[in-house]
């Protein structure tokens, strides 16, 4: 089972390929098979964005739940996926 | 007790004083005491009153249906039944307005914190500005 990341990005916003480029670097480290993760651009998904709560790109949600609004660094991402991907390890052998 | 003259109502409220005496005349305002030379006297409970009146009016509520509003809230635990209703489906409108105007802040704040966390201008407006034009 797979989680699900989606990285909140927007026009003028200079942070967002340094995140992006974050995320792409723990996928391949961690597994792309295990995280589906795409980016949404919040022109686009506005709607989506305010239901999530986003208030600042980049904005990262896993799950459909935001974990980080601003920046995060690659350690504090990493452990978020992390946990995550453990979870969900230990429900599939439940 | 402290009492105002209409004219300090006027600057309160920013209601005209024929609407003063309109809302006087059609029972929005219990008639307001007078001065032996006939000028109005108006308390703070009319106030309380007129800023409610106000309120209502920016929810579009009618005039009727805030003159059954106000003998609730005059004495709630007598109101009709009917008036109690009303009560009811007008605070599940206000709650469903707040419920948007929540939305549309939230929003407004997101918006706002692109355009400052941008450098040059506020590409994000200019963007959804961009998307109407025809072409």
């Amino acid at each position: 089972m797979s989680i699900k990341v989606e990285v909140f990005s927007s026009p003028g916003c200079s942070k967002c390929g340094h995140a992006k480029e974050a995320l792409r670097k723990l996928v391949d480290e961690l597994g792309g098979d295990k995280i589906d993760w795409r980016e949404v651009n919040i022109l686009d998904e506005l709607d989506y964005a305010v239901e999530l709560g986003v208030l600042s790109t980049p904005a990262i949600a896993i799950n459909g739940e935001l974990l980080f609004s601003g920046l995060p660094s690659v350690r504090k991402l990493r452990a978020a996926l992390e946990t995550r991907l453990g979870v969900d390890a230990k429900r599939e052998q439940a | 007790m402290k009492l105002y003259r209409i004219g300090d109502i006027t600057n309160l409220t920013g209601l005209s004083a024929d609407t003063l005496r309109y809302y006087e005349k059609i029972g929005l305002l219990p008639r307001v005491s007078r001065t032996a030379s006939g000028i109005r006297q108006y308390q703070e409970r009319d106030i309380s009153r007129l800023r409610f009146i106000q309120r209502a009016q920016k929810m579009n509520f009618s005039l009727a249906e805030i003159g059954d509003l106000l003998q609730m809230r005059e004495d709630p635990q007598h109101a009709r039944d009917e008036i109690r209703e009303l009560t009811r489906n007008k605070l599940a409108e206000v709650e469903k307005q707040l419920k948007e105007l929540d939305t549309l802040r939230k929003e407004l704040r997101l918006l706002v914190n692109l355009c400052r966390g941008s450098s040059d201008g506020c590409p994000i407006i200019e963007n959804i500005d961009g998307a109407d034009q025809p072409g």
